[in-house]
């Protein structure tokens, strides 16, 4: 067995020592799933990038422009580009599964991600970059521009949980740890608006394209209606007020949101619900117990992932019209490929808890899985 | 075709056996066996026939050569049919070829088509369930007539009450004007007994008076 206790003590940190100590070496490291570290000689650097994967949380996706290449944002800040349209080429082979680029885009999390027509955008650790698609592919690519939306303190740096962008104000809304949305020019860079009103850290974003509104959900456990042209608060839900859909065992938070316009669906703490916003009340209550983390509209169903390994397809009755398990043991974020210059790579991809990004070409089954 | 000596069997070489010899034979003649055999039976029996001697024996050997003869030209024609039966047998394929291309294209379209017909009923059934959501929420109110209905009602109630309490109030204010008339009557007339008890006593008290203060 490589490595006794005593002679591969640099590799041990402080916590594996004693398991390893009582001769657990595999449990120590969770490697039991991973033979190949136990046969033959291995580098400090492999062992330690199969532990990074073990331990990788895929927190956000984004589709390129032109629809061939999907971006994934994980907990060490790093970003992987795949190739979709070689992954679902009939000539795949394992290394398509692999990222074409992997590069080291932030210091903290990538919390999230959009793409415009030319950028991706990234966000995290309190700041949000930009990156050119055309260039993301090359070895070594650098930011086009960072910026850090103004806060109140300049010591907290608040996590930034969510990013919109809205296409006919060419603007872009950030959205996270200091309660507050930012509304971010995109030509010019400058901060135009801030929009106060939540109590506390805000989860998700959704933008209601009639009005144009910005709904946002967050701790607090209120969905509020923004209207951008006059940075003020339009409606507010409180969602756990309502009997039908809180579960206070759960807390109050809303985790999910998505809206069709004249409807929305928001999840987390309370129970999936599909809200109609004019009126305010809750219409379907989907019978779904683990909290929901990301939710969107596609076609006549409702897509929801979150704990739990399947991503779910509601109708809007409220019915579950089917479940498909993927492979990582919860979900956080997934992603429709629609780009119209891309038909043949029109999927659904999930990811989540795991290293791995499930990729549905019909809803009705997983067909492979990418890997960072 | 092939080098005639005698016996029919071409010399190939001493060192290739039987099977290689009959490999050989079958490779270059494989189809009409008996075609080439033929052939050079027809040419061997030519010259026998160039040198037979008697008539009889000529005429039966003139025979059996046109007998030969006739068979290759048989042969030849099965083999004219054939070709051309393959030659129609190709445009046939060609011409269904075409055909399913066709019907493939259309097809295509077809599916188009009922894709787009599928986004459509899925939109429409998009539509139904927000519908009977809606309901849903909308039957647990009250129905709009009833409480109409219901307000008219308690309205006229309402008008009714207060036309009773006009009446009653007014009934009131009668009696009280009356009330007060009376009472203001009576005491007037008290007013007026006392002051007739007032003179009375003041007259009284002047006789009194007088009487006692006549001696000057």
């Amino acid at each position: 067995m490589p490595g006794s206790e005593g002679a591969g003590e640099e590799l041990f940190p402080e916590s594996c020592f004693a398991l390893a100590l009582r001769g657990s070496w595999t449990l120590a490291w969770g490697l039991e799933s991973h033979p190949e570290i136990l046969r033959g000689p291995n580098t400090k650097m492999e062992v330690f990038q199969t532990l990074q994967r073990l331990h990788m949380t895929i927190f956000s996706q984004s589709v390129s422009p032109c629809g061939k290449f999907l971006a994934a944002g994980n907990n060490y800040g790093q970003i992987a580009v795949f190739s979709l349209s070689a992954a679902l080429s009939s000539e795949a082979k394992e290394e398509s599964k692999k990222p074409v680029v992997t590069f080291q885009a932030h210091d903290g999390p990538v919390y999230s991600m959009v793409s415009t027509d030319r950028h991706l955008l990234s966000a995290g650790d309190g700041e949000v970059k930009a990156w050119l698609w055309a260039e993301i592919l090359k070895k070594g690519c650098k930011e086009l521009w960072r910026r850090q939306p103004p806060y109140r303190t300049s010591l907290e740096v608040p996590e930034i949980n969510a990013l919109l962008l809205v296409p006919k104000e060419n603007s872009l809304i950030l959205a996270g740890g200091d309660c507050q949305l930012h509304a971010m020019d995109l030509e010019t860079g400058a901060f135009t608006r801030a929009l106060r009103g939540h109590t506390d850290y805000i989860h998700c974003l959704a933008l209601r394209e009639r009005s144009p509104e910005v709904l946002s959900g967050g701790e607090d456990g209120a969905v509020r209606l923004w209207d951008l042209r006059t940075a003020k608060e339009v409606q507010t839900i409180e969602v756990y007020k309502h009997e039908e859909c809180s579960r206070p065992h759960n807390g109050r938070w809303i985790g999910c949101l998505a809206t069709d316009s004249d409807w929305m669906v928001c999840g987390g703490g309370p129970a999936l619900t599909l809200w109609h916003l004019r009126s305010s009340t809750p219409t379907t209550i989907f019978p779904m117990r683990a909290p929901q983390k990301h939710v969107t509209f596609y076609q006549d169903l409702i897509l929801s992932a979150g704990q739990g390994r399947c991503v779910n397809q509601w109708q809007l009755s409220g019915e579950l019209k089917a479940q498909v398990p993927g492979s990582s043991p919860g979900l956080l974020s997934l992603s429709l490929n629609q780009q119209p210059a891309a038909p043949e790579c029109k999927v659904l991809t999930a990811a989540g808890n795991s290293c791995r990004v499930d990729v549905f070409t019909n809803l009705g089954y997983r067909a492979f899985s990418l890997s960072f | 075709m092939g080098a005639v000596t005698d016996g029919g069997i071409p010399r190939i070489g001493i060192m290739e056996s039987k099977d290689e010899v009959i490999r050989k034979r079958l490779l270059i003649d494989g189809d009409g066996a008996g075609d080439d055999r033929r052939i050079n039976l027809l040419v061997k029996s030519f010259i026998k026939w160039c040198n037979s001697g008697s008539q009889e024996e000529g005429y039966s050997q003139y025979q059996r050569m046109l007998s030969t003869l006739s068979q290759c030209e048989f042969s030849m024609g099965k083999t004219l049919l054939v070709y051309d039966m393959n030659l129609r047998e190709m445009e046939n394929y060609e011409k269904i070829y075409k055909e399913i291309e066709c019907s493939i294209a259309g097809a295509h379209e077809k599916i188009a088509e009922c894709k787009k017909q599928i986004l459509q009923a899925k939109r429409i059934r998009k539509n139904r369930q927000e519908y009977d959501a809606l309901a849903k929420v909308i039957q647990h109110h009250p129905d709009r007539h009833e409480t109409l209905k219901e307000l008219e009602a308690l309205g006229k109630e309402l008008e009714h009450l207060s036309h009773i309490k006009e009446s009653v109030e007014d009934k009131l204010e009668l009696r009280r004007k009356q009330f007060h008339v009376l009472l203001s009557t009576i005491h007037e007339l008290q007013q007026t007994l006392e002051n007739d008890e007032k003179l009375s006593e003041v007259e009284e008290a002047q006789e009194t008076s007088m009487e006692a203060d006549p001696k000057p």
